[in-house]
């Protein structure tokens, strides 16, 4: 997982500042907008007319990196670096260049065979442990293999045959004024203005400069100039045209608030307003989603298998109890990168769904295509118009839950849940397994979801007053039934991904099964006591916890009580969305532990927002 | 022209006490008119006025004004933070902003809506150097607000909620003009209990040193839970403000022209949306159900065949069908004031749920969590998170 950007055109005003900026300002600009993608090195190549080539790079943030003031740059690529191949080093940092310091490439994915394209490269000398370091190397080579100073663009082309693996990349050279790209696997947009191209992995990086944007397919290999594209397919020329991004990327600014993620959690209501807008009927029962399934597709299916990675695949895990209850179709989860279409299905009646925020998670992707090969119809749940995963499946259904720019995700595990209810219910209601009356209650709790979640912000004094006296803990242990089960392994991943603590989420019967070895005075429980999560059931496993001393922090539902519970937080009345609402304690509880030990919350150590490498 | 060098300071701090329950949850500047939070008016005409780097002095439930504002993109202006822990009154709000002013700047309420020009003018003035200086406007009911004594273009004096007689009807329009200069003035007033900015002011006109802009436009204050009516009522009166995406419709609603509903509002068939009357995002109204002269706060479900005129619900209640809060003119009880007359026949709290046939009547306020029956007949004040019941 890296991010990419580049920028080639005259120098142009920033947001927020008077002055001009240069070139290389604005490919750090780009870069502080990628950061979530990667944030353990940084660096940029610029090249200008008398100045050559310049490379800037080192291991840390974006922020610690120094872009060296070239005059004369007109073009310039950036890369914020998440590590694959070797440690975050200044080294290994991008951009890398060949041996004479003429050709500069940044390179987002994996070189699946550069330990065999080393050894073929055996006369180079390398600097860094990276699979990328190879590319320019064999720039270098085919431009010495071309007749007088060789070409770029050429160049890449040729070296695009020898590299196997899903990457996208960006090379530059000196005295030229192209950047030359490939796609092969992994994002690539390009950004058109007037005299002015861009090029990032996420087209967030540029939006503020411009929203007619190009989309880059496999293995095409494009020229960029000032003054426009020229995007290569097969060696022939082609045209992929120009759409209009139409979200705002001021959306994606953190505003007041110390943490994106504290900001997200807040966005909540309004985020949840906007997933349910103009697709609820609650009086007759019915959700328009605006998607349609072929005829008679949904009346024979026989399975729907959901393909995920880390929330997401939690959010599956809601979901798939909801299909067979709500849909009447029988519904598996699969850690996406775990997924084979197995045998004893028929592929005509089964439909894989794939739930990913960002659409590029490289996992799922691997799953919808093992399961589009296979001849499964695909369905993706995506928060993010036009990414790959969009263009793979047969349909889509947005969550509309805004951009979520928090590595650790919140708000899109509410949409991404509130999305899948919708389309269970969709589903249940077309194959006539659900009823308008039996489909009402459950709409009119999705209605309630906004207001119902807005509660418990309301409510948050008590959870940071909870988190502040349990949060120094040795181990936290969540435990719900039913629907409370994704929720309490989604509340776990949640603490120990920003507060670095030892959480575990388990089905409340299991308890007895073997972690209760675990438990002591010292190791709270916090549980989900709601409707859908067999509240009476759940509330005996922690008595059996609190009898050997640990402290009880339960989400129940309003209106009921456990008078043993040390701390008790009220969850409003939504029916089968209300372990849902109480995640949204289990999010504040951990934003608030991992604030009062002062984490990195928003980058975490290790991860990366959406992991674009299997 | 945007003009950089002057900054506006808006006080959003404070927690509006006298309009609970619809500030239990949420701070004043907060509460929705024409489906937008008063501040966000606030912030609108300053932006109008080319101010367009504004500091927001925040406090009691400050996440929902962070969240809803971010920082100030959506309006084209730069909004930072400051915070004003206590609400030690409105000179300590002001001082907190010192750290961010470092030149003539602006001072506004974040709940009171005016003109961009009340704002422009008080720029002009203080971009010429001539500060301190304050906007001065006229009330029918001077006597609830700081009335103004003027020599001229001189503020002679500022007196707040005078009892006896008052000679002017002229009042403090809460639109100020300051150097720097002020934070020290303000940290020498002394004053018993709160430290407002109207008694720095008094200190500033008694050196005769405070100048006065004579301004007529536009002047909204939500003083009292009945006013919420009537500057919703103005607001909407003053621009269409339905959202253009569109609400979704049932067969046979009728809308007056004077409504604002939010683009994800769902109402069902045979509705009658009378005029004067904000509804918000994700509210629900159902079947055959009348909504007059009312602000609907957003999530709020008002009931098959229910009749709510005149009336407030806050975000999330429930209205259970053919319950009737019938409107006209009302008494309501505020502390220990009693308010006959008043055009506000019933307020619902945020999260409150009023049972199916009920009736609200004579200015009835249901505080936020309250839940009560069907059937139940609901008078005078119902505090917070009280149960109601039929007997």
């Amino acid at each position: 997982m890296c991010g990419i950007t580049g920028y080639i055109g005259d120098e142009i005003v920033l947001d927020g500042d008077d002055e001009v900026a240069s070139v290389g300002d604005i490919v750090h600009e780009g870069l502080r907008n990628l950061e979530y993608r990667g944030y353990d090195s940084a660096g940029v190549a610029l090249v200008g007319d008398s100045s050559g080539l310049t490379v800037a790079k080192r291991s840390g943030e974006v922020d610690n990196l120094t872009v060296p003031d070239v005059a004369d740059a007109t073009l310039g690529v950036g890369h914020t670096r998440w590590s694959t191949h070797g440690p975050p080093t200044d080294a290994n940092a991008h951009p890398h260049t060949d041996c004479v310091g003429d050709v500069a490439v940044v390179h987002n994915g994996i070189v699946e065979n550069h330990e065999d394209l080393r050894t073929e490269l055996a006369d180079h000398e390398f600097t860094s442990d990276t699979d990328t370091e190879v590319i320019p190397h064999l720039i270098e080579e085919e431009l010495a293999a071309q007749r007088g100073e060789g070409d770029l663009l050429d160049a890449v082309r040729a070296v695009e045959d020898r590299l196997e693996g899903s990457y996208a990349i960006c090379a530059v050279r000196e005295g030229d004024d192209r950047i030359v790209v490939a796609r092969r696997g992994s994002p690539l947009v390009l950004g058109r203005d007037d005299e002015a191209t861009f090029l990032a992995s996420d087209v967030t990086a540029f939006l503020e400069h411009t929203r007619d944007v190009t989309y880059l397919e496999d293995g095409d290999v494009a020229a960029l100039s000032a003054e426009g594209v020229e995007v290569y397919a097969d060696g022939d020329l082609v045209d992929r045209g120009v759409e209009t991004v139409t979200w705002e990327a001021d959306a994606a600014e953190k505003g007041g608030y110390e943490h994106y993620m504290r900001k997200e959690i807040h966005e909540q209501p309004e985020s949840l307003r906007q997933t349910i807008a103009g697709r609820l009927d609650v009086d007759a029962g019915d959700v328009d989603l605006d998607v349609s399934f072929p005829p008679g597709f949904l009346a024979d299916l026989e399975e729907i298998q959901i393909v995920a990675c880390g929330t997401s695949n939690y959010a599956g895990r809601y979901a798939a109890q909801l299909f067979e209850e709500l849909s009447g179709v029988r519904a598996t989860v699969e850690i996406a990168s775990e997924y084979e279409f197995g045998a004893g299905r028929s592929p005509d009646r089964t439909l894989v769904v794939a739930v990913t925020q960002s659409g590029e998670t490289a996992d799922t992707l691997g799953a919808v295509r093992r399961a589009n090969a296979a001849g499964a119809r695909t369905f993706a749940v995506t928060n993010t118009l036009g990414s790959t995963v969009t263009r793979e499946v047969d349909d889509t259904a947005f969550i509309r839950a805004g951009p979520e720019i928090g590595v650790a995700a919140t708000k899109t595990f509410a949409s991404q849940v509130a999305t899948l209810t919708m389309l269970a219910v969709a589903i249940g209601r077309e194959r006539g397994a659900l009823g308008a009356a039996d489909a009402r209650p459950v709409l009119e709790g999705l209605r309630d979801l906004p207001g119902a979640v807005q509660q418990v912000l309301d409510a948050e004094p008590a959870v940071r007053e909870a988190a502040t006296e349990y949060g120094d803990s040795e181990a936290f242990f969540f435990v719900g039934r039913q629907l409370g089960v994704p929720v309490a392994l989604e509340g776990a991943l949640k603490l120990k991904e920003i507060s670095y603590d030892h959480a575990e989420g388990f089905a409340a019967g299991e308890l007895k099964h073997g972690p209760l070895a675990l438990v002591t005075p010292d190791t709270p429980v916090l549980a989900v006591l709601t409707d859908g999560a067999r509240a009476d059931e759940t509330m005996n496993n922690v008595t059996e916890a609190q009898t050997r001393g640990a402290p009880a922090i339960g989400c129940v539902s309003a209106g009921e009580e456990y008078g043993t519970l040390d701390v008790s937080l009220p969850v409003p009345d939504v029916g089968l969305v209300e372990p849902l609402v109480a995640n949204v304690y289990l999010q504040l509880f951990a934003y608030h532990v991992a604030n009062d030990k002062g984490r990195s919350i928003d980058k975490p150590r290790n991860l990366a927002k959406s992991v674009t490498v299997e | 022209m945007s003009d950089d060098s002057v900054t506006a300071v808006i006080l959003a701090a404070g927690e509006g006490r006298r309009l609970a329950p619809l500030t239990n949850r949420r701070p004043k500047p907060m509460v929705p008119v024409a489906n937008r939070p008063l501040l966000e008016h606030v912030i609108e005409a300053v932006a109008a006025a080319d101010v367009n780097r504004i500091v927001l002095v925040v406090g009691y439930r400050q996440e929902r004004i962070r969240n809803h504002f971010g920082d100030g993109d959506d309006w084209d202006v730069t909004i930072e933070y400051v915070e004003q822990a206590t609400q030690l009154g409105t000179g300590h709000a002001v001082l907190q902003a010192e750290p961010l002013v470092d030149g003539p700047f602006l001072v506004l309420n974040g709940d009171r809506i005016v003109d961009p020009s009340a704002v422009s003018r008080i720029r002009d003035r203080v971009s010429e150097g001539t500060h301190p200086t304050m906007a001065v406007t006229t009330a029918e009911h001077p006597r609830e607000y700081g009335v103004v004594s003027l020599d001229g273009d001189r503020v002679t004096a500022i007196d707040e909620k005078p009892e006896g007689p008052v000679e002017t009807n002229r009042i403090n329009a809460g639109v100020y003009g300051f150097s720097t200069a002020v934070f020290d003035a303000i940290r020498e007033t002394h004053a018993p209990g709160e430290l407002t900015i109207t008694a720095t002011l008094n200190d500033l006109a008694a050196s005769e040193s405070l100048s006065a802009v004579r301004y007529d436009g536009r002047w909204l204050d939500v003083s009292n839970l009945w006013d919420l009516l009537t500057v919703n009522a103005g607001v909407i009166g003053g621009s269409g403000a339905s959202d253009p995406e569109g609400p979704v419709l049932g067969e046979s609603v009728t809308v007056a022209d004077d409504v604002a509903l939010a683009g994800n509002v769902r109402v069902g068939p045979n509705v009658t949306i009378g005029g004067s009357t904000a509804i918000g995002s994700n509210a629900t109204i159902e079947a055959s159900a009348v909504v007059e002269n009312a602000v609907i706060f957003p999530d709020a479900v008002i009931g098959a065949g229910a009749v709510v005129r005149d009336a407030i619900v806050a975000g999330n209640a429930r209205i259970g069908p053919n319950a009737t809060v019938a409107g006209g003119p009302a008494t309501v009880v505020v502390g220990d004031a009693v308010h006959h007359g008043v055009e506000l026949a019933g307020v619902i709290g945020d999260n409150a749920t009023v049972g199916g046939g009920s009736t609200l009547t004579d200015g009835a306020v249901v505080g936020d969590d309250v839940t009560a029956d069907a059937g139940v007949v609901i008078d005078g004040r119902v505090e917070s998170g009280a149960v109601v019941r039929r007997g």
